[in-house]
């Protein structure tokens, strides 16, 4: 079943900001993988998830409750509540409008989650159709098998060959009874999982075409409008940000970086214009980044699940981001390989360097572009990672070797699938 | 824009354009500022001492760089103090600058002999003295510190270093080349097109590998009495009317103090590659410290000297990795040169990854300390190693990022749980986690197969560092006259 990303996105009770805080620092995240509210370990289909407090004088207070998981969604929110009703129950009363009187009032609870759900406008998946499980068993199986193949490399033996070296691993995998499920691997996506995204690209392309006559005129209009919004925004200031980002980087790096997480919000431009070109823009990205099944988005290969939401009726944009290797390394990657589509996106927010043409120059500025990054970025208060260890090129990596275990591969792929160990 | 000029040379020390490979001693002199008033008279009288970038100093050279907390205690202005970049202004010893560098276990700055946090250790002013042969060293290191102690100056620590003969370092490898070049100058002059980088990237306030101008801190207007400073150039968020540019023609020092440990490491690789009769090895022992280095001791790269040295190769520096060797076959994915300069390697194509990699280069200045042991593979319990010094004009960016992503980076170009064999932070296994992911091991591919060696040791640990600023010879004279 495929991969499911969502947010809970509540409102918290003024008075109750402290206390949801204390709870989500001290008591969860201090006790990431053993504390009895949030026990995550135990939500066997949960990728990533993470709560981020967040405040601000105009849209008031939020919780963001950020959700990756294997689908369906029933099926994650009964396991959900069923492992921790009353980290829930204790969370959720801090926050507005939450009915429930105990944790044990199962439909209250659930339905009030139900109703707080925010689907992305936009999102990635860098291992698509890889469950939690998948992940973890393929990433066990290519340790055992480097662990035999240094026994390999040890007896030296005389058969040096790709086919040889292949011929051995096949038979210690399949010595082992515990390692049969090597062998029968499923696709990542399955036929109409593949299709669809395709059939409706082809749609919206029949759409537009019939349209042209009208989406002409409409485009010109745009772009000029465009244009002379472009000239007239303010330039941003300079950030001054040592403080928060002394904040932030607290939590950064500590899984030896591997992995790290990133929420921001930023405020919308003003007026229809920005906020119906960004939720054009983040449709159309979201139309294309569905046929993406190469692990990247925009040429970027680092980042696990990433989504937009425009939340407080487009006001505002959210981005969520669970990503490989250092903040600093996400954020050049985002400026060499990705800017055209991340300025496009961005430049519609406040405080986002000056762009041309919607694309145009924006990222492009690397140090200002990094610091209203981190001036938008809020502390992310809980951060939980079902596999620390492993980055999309890793899983992506290991599910080959399981993949192409017993295919019959003619000699260039031996030797690919040899050298992937 | 600003250009790089003929006439900055004037203005730019002279530890910025030249290593000075020809003044084979020097001495790293760490201060401490005691009297602020003193200490600027002193600042004052030395700045007409030291070196510039322009001509060639023959007998001996001086430069003078500080720290974040020495700028404070000349009593530069709290807006000024601000305005520096973030690391500096922390100092490399926060525990989030610890996990980006990798100085935990026994590289924790706890277990430094300078430059920690920790007040008895912390460094005001870094000195820099250059000179031809010993004797002219201690003559100027004697007329230096006998102005110490007048001027409410106190000497924490003198470093000294010298240049090996064949300029090798410790394990026996040439060091030294693979440098960047700054456009503009006199570097780029047999440097490849590859290695050629902006002013801007070593540089403050000049055009960097963005196009933009680098970072620089800044003064106020009113607090530059005497004029000594440029103006603030255009193309930043700073207001010319009000601001002066402190960091034009200057740069940020990283200082290192890497203790070496030959014999652990040739221990080591005899231990690796001992013969399944239990006989050493000696040619496979060579074979791994070349793998684990990505260069044979002559200096030449295994890229395009794969089977053994080549003195002719010995500086050789324009090659990629991406054509001719992109699993590592020739030169290990995972070996010192490929992790902390990955070239062309690490992107969608060649000169994509190539522009990427260019946004990382740092400017290396170190020198070796301690005498060259007798046998490498016999502790004999002397202190030796490697002053890592380095500039950039961005410490996170550079610096740190090459620490960061590539050099401790356990995922680094596609490998799964290994860092830096010689510099990497490498981890005793640790119970709690899983023993496939921190085993400490160094990956050799190879056709068919590759060979991983195991349970590496630290052969190099880390015993003090500080992030400076290297001033131009106008900010000198503005801090002398605050």
């Amino acid at each position: 079943m495929a991969q499911i990303i969502l947010t809970f996105v509540t409102r918290i009770k003024p008075d109750k900001v402290e206390e949801l805080r204390n709870l989500l620092d001290n008591e969860i995240a201090k006790h990431l993988l053993d504390n009895p509210l949030l026990p995550f370990p135990s939500l066997t289909r949960l990728h990533f998830a993470s709560l981020v407090v967040t405040e601000d004088k105009t849209y008031g207070d939020y919780l963001v409750f950020e959700n990756n998981f294997d689908g369906p969604l029933n099926d994650y929110l009964d396991e959900l509540y069923r492992h921790a009703a009353v980290g829930l129950h204790r969370i959720y009363s801090c926050c507005v409008d939450y009915p429930a009187t105990s944790a044990s009032d199962r439909a209250r609870t659930l339905a009030y989650l139900r109703q707080h759900i925010v689907r992305p406008n936009a999102y990635h998946i860098g291992n698509l159709g890889r469950s939690v499980e998948r992940t973890k068993r393929e990433d066990g199986l290519r340790d055992r098998v480097e662990a035999f193949l240094d026994g390999v490399v040890r007896q030296k033996s005389n058969d040096a060959s790709v086919g040889g070296v292949r011929h051995k691993v096949q038979g210690f995998t399949r010595a082992f009874p515990a390692l049969a499920w090597a062998a029968q691997a499923e696709p990542r996506q399955t036929q109409m999982e593949r299709f669809i995204p395709r059939l409706k690209i082809g749609i919206a392309a029949v759409i537009a075409l019939v349209l042209l006559p009208i989406l002409i005129p409409l485009l010109i209009f745009w772009v000029l409008v465009l244009r002379y919004k472009e000239k007239r925004d303010p330039s941003p200031a300079s950030f001054d940000i040592n403080e928060h980002v002394g904040n932030l980087v607290e939590r950064e790096d500590r899984t030896r970086v591997v992995q790290n997480h990133m929420t921001s919000i930023t405020l919308v431009k003003p007026g229809s214009f920005r906020r119906v070109t960004l939720w054009s823009l983040l449709w159309l990205v979201n139309l294309i980044a569905r046929t993406s099944d190469k692990g990247e988005l925009s040429g970027i290969p680092s980042i696990h699940f990433a989504h937009w939401s425009m939340i407080d009726k487009g006001r505002r944009l959210l981005f969520v981001s669970n990503f490989d290797g250092s903040w600093e390394n996400y954020l050049d990657d985002f400026i060499d390989k990705a800017s055209t589509g991340l300025t496009g996106i961005w430049s519609n927010t406040v405080g986002f360097p000056r762009a041309r043409w919607l694309v145009l120059d924006g990222a492009r500025d690397g140090s200002l572009f990094k610091a209203n990054a981190r001036d938008k970025q809020i502390y992310t208060n809980v951060w939980y990672s079902a596999y620390p260890s492993l980055t999309v090129q890793t899983i992506d990596n290991s599910s080959a070797i399981r993949e192409q275990m017993f295919a019959s591969l003619d000699e260039a792929a031996t030797r690919e699938w040899v050298w992937r160990f | 824009m600003a250009e790089l000029k003929p006439e900055d040379m004037k203005d730019i020390q002279g530890f910025v354009m030249s290593g000075y490979a020809h003044l084979t001693c020097v001495s790293y002199t760490l201060l401490r500022v005691d009297d602020m008033a003193a200490a600027r008279r002193w600042l004052e009288n030395l700045t007409n001492e030291v070196t510039t970038s322009e001509g060639k100093q023959e007998l001996s050279c001086l430069n003078v760089a500080l720290t974040h907390h020495g700028l404070k205690q000349l009593g530069l202005a709290k807006d000024a103090l601000d305005s520096f970049s973030r690391p500096f202004i922390e100092g490399m010893s926060t525990s989030h600058r610890s996990r980006i560098l990798g100085d935990a276990d026994a590289n924790e700055p706890a277990n430094w002999d300078w430059g920690s946090n920790d007040g008895a250790k912390a460094v005001d002013v870094l000195l820099l003295l250059f000179g031809k042969d010993e004797q002219t060293i201690a003559d100027l290191m004697k007329d230096q510190s006998a102005k110490f102690t007048q001027n409410g100056i106190s000497e924490l620590l003198t470093l000294a270093a010298g240049r090996q003969p064949d300029s090798h370092e410790h394990f026996g490898f040439a060091d030294g080349m693979g440098q960047p070049a700054i456009e503009g100058t006199f570097q780029t002059r047999d440097a490849a097109t590859r290695n050629v980088i902006k002013a801007g990237e070593i540089l403050l306030s000049y055009v960097n590998d963005y196009g933009k101008p680098a970072n620089s801190p800044m003064v106020s207007l009113a607090s530059d009495k005497n004029g000594l400073l440029p103006l603030v150039i255009e193309g930043t968020t700073e207001d010319p009317s009000t601001r002066r540019d402190l960091g034009r023609n200057g740069t940020y020092v990283v200082f290192r103090q890497l203790r070496q440990h030959p014999a652990k490491f040739y221990h080591y690789l005899d231990e690796a590659t001992r013969k399944a009769n239990g006989e050493l090895d000696p040619e496979a022992s060579a074979w791994l410290a070349a793998k684990m280095v990505g260069r044979w001791p002559d200096g030449a790269p295994l890229v395009l000297s794969p089977d053994g040295g080549n003195p002719a190769l010995g500086t050789a520096d324009d090659f990629g990795f991406r054509d001719t060797d992109a699993r590592g076959f020739k030169c290990p994915i995972g070996s010192h040169i490929r992790r902390s300069n990955p070239r062309d390697s690490i992107g969608p194509d060649g000169p994509t990854a190539q522009i990427t990699a260019n946004r990382h280069r740092i400017l290396r200045r170190g020198r070796s300390y301690g005498h060259r042991p007798a046998d490498r593979r016999i502790d004999d319990g002397v202190d030796r190693g490697l002053h890592f010094l380095c500039l950039n004009a961005d410490i996170e960016r550079q610096f740190e990022f090459v620490q960061q992503t590539w050099v401790n980076n356990p995922v680094f170009g596609g490998l799964n749980g290994e860092v830096d064999p010689l510099i990497g932070n490498i981890k005793k296994a640790d119970p709690n986690e899983d023993p496939n992911k921190c085993d400490a091991i160094f990956t050799v591919p190879a056709d068919p197969l590759r060979t991983r060696v195991h349970k590496l040791e630290r052969f190099v640990t880390v015993k003090g560092g500080a992030y400076f600023f290297l001033p131009s010879m106008s900010a000198l004279r503005y801090l002398a006259s605050l």
